[in-house]
């Protein structure tokens, strides 16, 4: 027998916002992970000391500039590859 | 597009293309920000501004994957289109 609940179907709209919910959740994983990596090496003491603290902040908020600027590049990189592609078209169909 | 020529079922295959195409973008996107961190950003991290060099290594690094990446789309269609020629030779 079926126990389960019907699922409530979702809209477009919603599963588009838990796709970003979750898209910042998995960055937010990741983000967490590279850091610790690179900041935290030293288990001789329980406690988070300054420095790794300060490494950590700053290597997320590096890491949050390098993606605003990858991005830009990215769109800057695909505006003109849709440029050429119209262009293309257009040749061809002449 | 004119969607009304088009079968709904060929439409429903479009669509679902279209997601993949757009699934596929942003796995792309992903991988190249891993790497250019890894390739550009040297792991210490005593200030939260991005510096000159790592910026400019930022903009290369972006512009290169870039275009590796469409090199080795080329290569893979043309490899694929060639396998797919030779395999109906042998069938006929």
């Amino acid at each position: 027998m079926d126990k389960t609940p019907e699922r409530i179907a979702l809209s477009e709209l919603d599963k588009e916002q838990m796709k970003t919910f979750s898209d910042f959740l998995l960055s937010y994983n990741r983000l967490s992970e590279m850091c610790f990596t690179d900041c935290v090496r030293d288990f001789t003491s329980r406690d988070v000391k300054d420095s790794e603290k300060t490494c950590s902040l700053n290597c997320m908020e590096k890491y949050l500039k390098m993606n605003q600027r990858v991005s830009q590049r990215f769109q800057e990189f695909q505006m003109l590859a849709n440029e050429n592609a119209l262009a293309m078209e257009k040749k061809l169909r002449k | 597009m004119d969607m009304s020529q088009i079968s709904p079922a060929d439409q429903a295959k479009v669509q679902v293309m279209q997601e993949m195409e757009i699934e596929m973008m942003s796995d792309l996107y992903n991988r190249m920000t891993t790497a250019c961190h890894k390739k550009c950003i040297p792991p210490r991290y005593s200030e939260s501004e991005l510096g000159k060099g790592e910026m400019v290594c930022i903009d290369r690094c972006v512009a290169k994957y870039l275009d590796i990446h469409e090199h080795i789309g080329k290569k893979l269609t043309a490899m694929s289109m060639q396998d797919a020629e030779l395999m109906k030779n042998m069938t006929s």
